[in-house]
């Protein structure tokens, strides 16, 4: 019986020190690689979405102004009846 | 008149037995709280009918061909089990001792012999045995839980994996609280029994059933249980420990916004954490492995078919037949026990002790970093328990200040929380299997 409180004890000890151990290396894996991605991979996201973001707007600018043109015809059309 | 005794004989009532009567209010129990309460209605339905359906007189659906053969003891039947088992009595007690105490190849033998006498396995015996027993269903949970994790607060902040560390030491002063108990004599557990009860303490269903199923096989019904409803009980749980262990002004704090996590590191992740585990834990790697390719599949994005399948309609499938199987081992011989009632205060005792564990962790790491960076209630996300852990954490938060949104923030230590669970498993495993 005193076996198996032992058995415990090292069961505590020894498991709770390797969980500690295991997910401090994942802590400095973990860092290291998103150091060596910023490095050796940086994203190139923010790039393309700053031409599509500006060239949205005029695009949307040039089919209104189409949109206003065909308006302003067909109400001219209607009133000069 | 004789056919109607035999058909009266035959019934489910005449046959019921005050332990079966006992074990299908229990299933009724668990569907009630279930379907009425919300406690987990995704397992606890399955688990409550599988309970039901394990207790029916006579139809023996949780039980091997060997052991309904045994429950009807016909002589000629028991002297053939006899000779195959080896033994000289044909008393069916001693059969079924024989049996339980048999090895692989003995069990086999034994199987086929009551095959060939008309008795089959139970339906669910069939499933628990491709389902648990195997470790399958599990694994294949494990997977899809892995498929709808998110890396992304973790790795923005990987110091939150130590708030997973310190929340598993509930499993390990679980493991000495029922190793006391049978040391004063007041259970009697096993180390690995002791071991499989801690589990209960990581607030992860999954882990819990695979552990118990390898090290503790006959106390699984009751552990699953336990770990479920526990899991269900979070939100109850949870708050008045993290009230009592942080300060008003701890609470308030408010944490900088996370940093983003560009796709090649969401990817990298699982990548790391197998090569991590392969080199220092192999008994973990069932567990880790399955929740790494299950993240893999979601981060990798060219997948996205396997990836949808694998966090819907697979985890539903083996929902259903690890319910239903877990619902099999709570047959009154084996879940009414003092030993059930043991496991269920050892496992709440385990959950809280996880809790405060959490933190007080991060506590020590809010003071270490000046006393203004972490807030401690992201602490108890350690324990897995993945969202609601997470989102008890973020309620008590805006409760102390209505701007201060903790979620993101602990959604960290909660996967960090899901893989040192595994690895807890994986020691133990390692230690006591």
């Amino acid at each position: 019986m005193e076996n198996l409180l032992s058995e415990g004890f090292t069961l505590m000890i020894f498991g709770m020190g390797f969980v500690f151990v295991f997910l401090t290396l994942l802590v400095f894996a973990t860092g290291g690689m998103s150091k060596f991605v910023a490095k050796y991979a940086p994203e190139p996201a923010p790039q393309p979405a700053k031409p599509r973001a500006a060239a949205a707007p005029s695009k949307a600018g040039g089919s209104n102004d189409e949109l206003v043109a065909v308006l302003t015809a067909a109400v001219h059309k209607y009133r000069s009846k | 008149m004789d056919k109607l005794l035999e058909l009266w004989q035959a019934s489910g009532l005449y046959n019921m037995g005050f332990g079966q009567l006992v074990m299908i209010a229990v299933g009724l129990l668990l569907l009630f709280l279930a379907i009425r309460k919300n406690f987990e209605p995704l397992l606890l339905v399955p688990i409550g009918f599988g309970g039901i359906m394990a207790n029916i007189p006579e139809a023996g659906l949780a039980f091997s061909a060997v052991e309904n053969a045994v429950h009807f003891a016909q002589p000629e039947v028991m002297k053939h089990l006899a000779e195959v088992l080896g033994i000289a009595s044909t008393d069916p007690h001693d059969v079924a001792h024989a049996y339980h105490g048999a090895n692989a190849t003995v069990h086999a033998a034994a199987a086929n012999a009551a095959m060939d006498h008309g008795y089959n396995n139970g339906m669910l015996y069939n499933f628990y045995s491709i389902a648990i027993a195997s470790g399958a269903a599990p694994l294949l949970i494990f997977m899809g839980v892995g498929a709808m994790t998110d890396f992304g607060p973790l790795l923005a902040n990987p110091k939150t994996l130590f708030l997973g560390a310190a929340a598993q030491f509930g499993i390990f002063a679980t493991v000495l609280g029922a190793v006391l108990l049978s040391t004063l004599g007041i259970m009697d557990f096993s180390i690995q029994d002791a071991a499989a009860i801690g589990i209960i303490g990581g607030a992860d269903g999954p882990t819990a059933i695979y552990v118990a199923s390898m090290l503790a096989p006959h106390l699984l019904g009751a552990i699953a249980v336990a770990a479920y409803s526990y899991m269900a009980l979070v939100p109850m749980i949870q708050p008045p420990i993290m009230r009592a262990l942080t300060t008003e002004e701890e609470r308030k704090i408010s944490m900088v916004q996370l940093r983003h996590i560009t796709k090649t590191e969401k990817i990298m992740f699982p990548i790391l954490l197998l090569i991590l585990v392969a080199l220092l834990l192999p008994d973990a790697a069932p567990l880790l492995g399955m929740f790494c390719f299950g993240n893999l599949m979601r981060e990798c994005g060219v997948v996205d078919r396997l990836s949808d399948t694998a966090q819907n309609a697979l985890i539903n499938i083996v929902t259903i037949f690890l319910g239903l199987s877990v619902g099999s081992k709570l047959s009154a011989d084996k879940f009414l026990d003092v030993e059930t009632l043991g496991i269920l205060v050892l496992g709440i005792v385990a959950f809280g002790i996880g809790t405060a564990c959490g933190v007080l962790m991060a506590k020590a790491m809010n003071r270490m970093q000046g006393g203004n960076a972490i807030n401690p209630l992201i602490g108890s996300a350690g324990v897995s328990a993945v969202p609601m852990a997470a989102r008890v954490s973020n309620k008590l938060g805006l409760e102390a200040n209505p701007q201060n949104f903790l979620l993101m923030h602990a959604m960290g230590p909660n996967v960090a929380g899901v893989i040192g669970s595994a690895v807890a498993a994986g020691v133990m495993i390692k230690f006591v299997g």
